[in-house]
């Protein structure tokens, strides 16, 4: 019984940074149907900003979140106006988005590769090998804080979108583009923020991936795959989705990793996203929708 | 990019013959047809030229890429269901073939083509998974599927893991050890090629570009969409198997890495793409292309991280300014020569 609460735990708190991880992503693919490849390969990047403000200047990974957001957020607006904008109504978009992403993905790789080497890293701050215990049962500091960091990121997420002019007209465009375009939103402003705070929220994903995880460039595909399973498992662009499908997922792969090795883990989520286009393709939020 | 595709159907309608602006072409055609094949053929023959064997190596290369871009072209061009997994046909064909010569013996040049088939049955399989979704879901089950199958390899006792698996090259003579592989490239190219062309040319691919114009509509108009796509998905594996069993065989080890990285899913793409999605020819062209670059570019520089960079910008130049590839590009100027036009 303290096992089975162990490792519930282990799944709950690292589902909240799947959550945060996926939030962006599926947040990109609501507003502009952007099925986003190359989300992992920015969480990466941001996760090499963390390592070296750690590394050089000592800038703890929960507070390099002030650097890789802003820097992320800049870095999506520019993304979006250099080359999806140009994209934007042409026959098979989200086609084209896919592989537009593909090929971003493939750069920022290399060129990863390129500059840092291959070479696993990871920032270490104190916390991240301290635990708290609470009788039988313990809870990994550096988890913990970050499951924190991202309910707190997730929150103010939220407030934006419910609370906010722009987060309403955020949302209005999610929900039917056309009729928000009609109403007066400037969905090419949407788009543009839109596509900053996906990556913004990548960026935070990263500072807090950089000291959770050993992170290589290439480990980026594996992440993407992970991430994309739990969004088509939560639907396709629906937030509620992608946290829930977060948090059952982690949990899952926890109990996976307990019982067979973590080189299993991965393996939950691809199963999961078979059986899911199996038996409910549209995921368990999502419209069906026809593209 | 919809409308290039549609046009040319409606205009070179392959089941109405044109006499009157074929005759001069077809002769081009059938001379071109004959001058690559006596060349792709004839290389071996030229054992006096310098560095015969890297010649040879590259020429193989090559046409793997060639066998590759064009299976790809069947699903991704014709039926427009983009895949980023398909090199997972090329470690199926590679395992199949790797693990029955390590236990049994069995010499790869017979049991590829049983590879080929083995391919076949795994796209079947998956293909009635994965092809449940349309679209964006589809594209990221396949990405799933590679890493799946990677990982499964990589935990495989029998398989050798992830320390990979290690078998004797061919008892030939070295001058003559990259012969027998080349030839039966060289014969997964061209049966891919004709395959394609063959496709292009019948129902079932004008069923295919009925579903990539508009899969509802085609449905309603009777098509059994679903039959067509996992048949699409599986036929396309067949050469990409074989190719698989050959190139593995030739490397004399290999690790689940090996065949299960994107990268060579992201080159089967370009390639593709860049030649020309849902011709004959682009895929030709487009593997022959990013083929010798990628070679020369790791004759000269030797970095393979550059050549990510690189192959990622080119794909996104090429999807930003002429997502209709070379082939596709030169038929809407109206400048195709007939002798690319194998539509």
């Amino acid at each position: 019984m303290t096992n089975f609460l162990q490792v519930l735990i282990l799944g709950l708190i690292l589902g909240g940074v799947y959550a945060l991880m996926a939030s962006g992503l599926t947040l990109l693919f609501g507003v502009m149907r952007v099925v986003n490849l190359a989300h992992a390969a920015f969480m990466i990047l941001a996760a090499y900003i963390a390592f070296f403000a750690f590394d050089i200047y000592q800038v703890d990974p929960v507070v390099s979140i002030a650097i890789t957001m802003p820097v992320m957020f800049a870095l999506g607006v520019g993304v979006y106006l250099l080359l999806f904008r140009r994209i934007e109504g042409t026959e098979r978009y989200v086609e084209m988005t896919v592989l537009m992403t593909f090929g971003l993905a493939l750069t920022i790789e290399g060129l990863l590769t390129f500059f840092f080497t291959g070479i696993f890293r990871s920032t270490r701050p104190s916390y991240a090998t301290q635990s708290f215990f609470f009788a039988d049962l313990f809870l990994p500091k550096g988890q913990a804080i970050a499951t924190g960091v991202s309910i707190a990121l997730l929150a103010m997420l939220w407030a934006f979108l419910t609370f906010t002019k722009t987060g309403t007209a955020v949302r209005a465009t999610m929900q039917n583009r056309t009729a928000a375009e009609i109403v007066g939103v400037n969905v090419r402003r949407i788009s543009a923020i839109s596509f900053g705070m996906g990556m913004a929220l990548a960026g935070a994903a990263g500072s807090l991936l950089s000291y959770l995880f050993a992170f290589f460039p290439s480990r980026h595909w594996q992440w993407v795959a992970i991430l994309l399973s739990l969004i088509v498992l939560g639907g396709m662009g629906s937030l509620k989705g992608a946290i829930l499908g977060a948090l059952t997922l982690a949990v899952a792969s926890a109990f996976v990793t307990d019982r067979f090795g973590p080189s299993w883990s991965p393996i939950t989520f691809y199963l999961a996203l078979f059986l899911v286009l199996m038996f409910r393709p549209q995921g368990l939020f999502g419209k069906v929708v026809r593209i | 990019m919809t409308d290039a595709r549609v046009e040319p159907t409606i205009e070179h309608d392959p089941l109405v013959n044109d006499e009157a602006s074929e005759g001069q072409g077809t002769l081009v055609k059938r001379l071109v047809l004959v001058v690559v094949l006596i060349a792709v053929l004839g290389l071996p023959f030229l054992r006096s030229m310098n560095g015969y064997n890297y010649v040879l190596q590259v020429g193989l290369i090559v046409l793997m890429w060639v066998t590759l871009a064009s299976s790809w072209d069947i699903l991704g061009g014709y039926a427009g269901y983009i895949s980023l997994g398909h090199n997972m046909f090329l470690g199926a064909g590679a395992y199949f073939s790797g693990m029955l010569l390590a236990y049994l013996g069995i010499s790869p040049f017979l049991s590829a083509i049983v590879a080929g088939f083995f391919a076949v049955l795994v796209g079947g399989f998956f293909g009635l998974i994965t092809l449940r979704a349309r679209g964006p879901a589809f594209i990221i089950s396949t990405i799933a599927l590679v890493l799946l199958v990677n990982n499964l390899v990589d935990n495989w006792a029998l398989s050798g893991g992830s320390s990979g698996l290690g078998f004797p090259l061919p008892p030939l003579p070295v001058e003559w050890l990259k012969v027998p592989f080349y030839y039966g490239m060289a014969i997964c190219a061209i049966g891919s090629v004709y395959l394609s062309y063959r496709i292009a040319h019948s129902k079932f691919g004008l069923g295919l570009r009925a579903i990539s114009q508009d899969e509802t509509k085609a449905e309603v108009a009777g098509i059994n969409t679903r039959f067509y796509k996992v048949s699409a998905f599986a036929i396309s594996g067949f050469f990409i198997g074989i190719a698989g069993a050959l190139f593995g065989y030739s490397l004399s080890y290999f690790r689940p890495i090996t065949f299960f990285q994107i990268a060579i899913a992201a080159q089967m793409v370009l390639s593709s793409i860049i030649g020309g999605r849902a011709t004959v020819a682009g895929p030709v062209i487009g593997a022959v292309l990013i083929a010798l670059v990628n070679e020369f570019s790791i004759v000269q520089f030797g970095a393979t991280a550059l050549n990510i960079v690189v192959t990622g910008g080119i794909l996104l130049i090429v999807l930003l300014f002429f997502p209709q590839g070379i082939v596709g590009s030169l038929r809407n100027a109206g400048r195709l020569p007939s002798f690319l036009d194998w539509d």
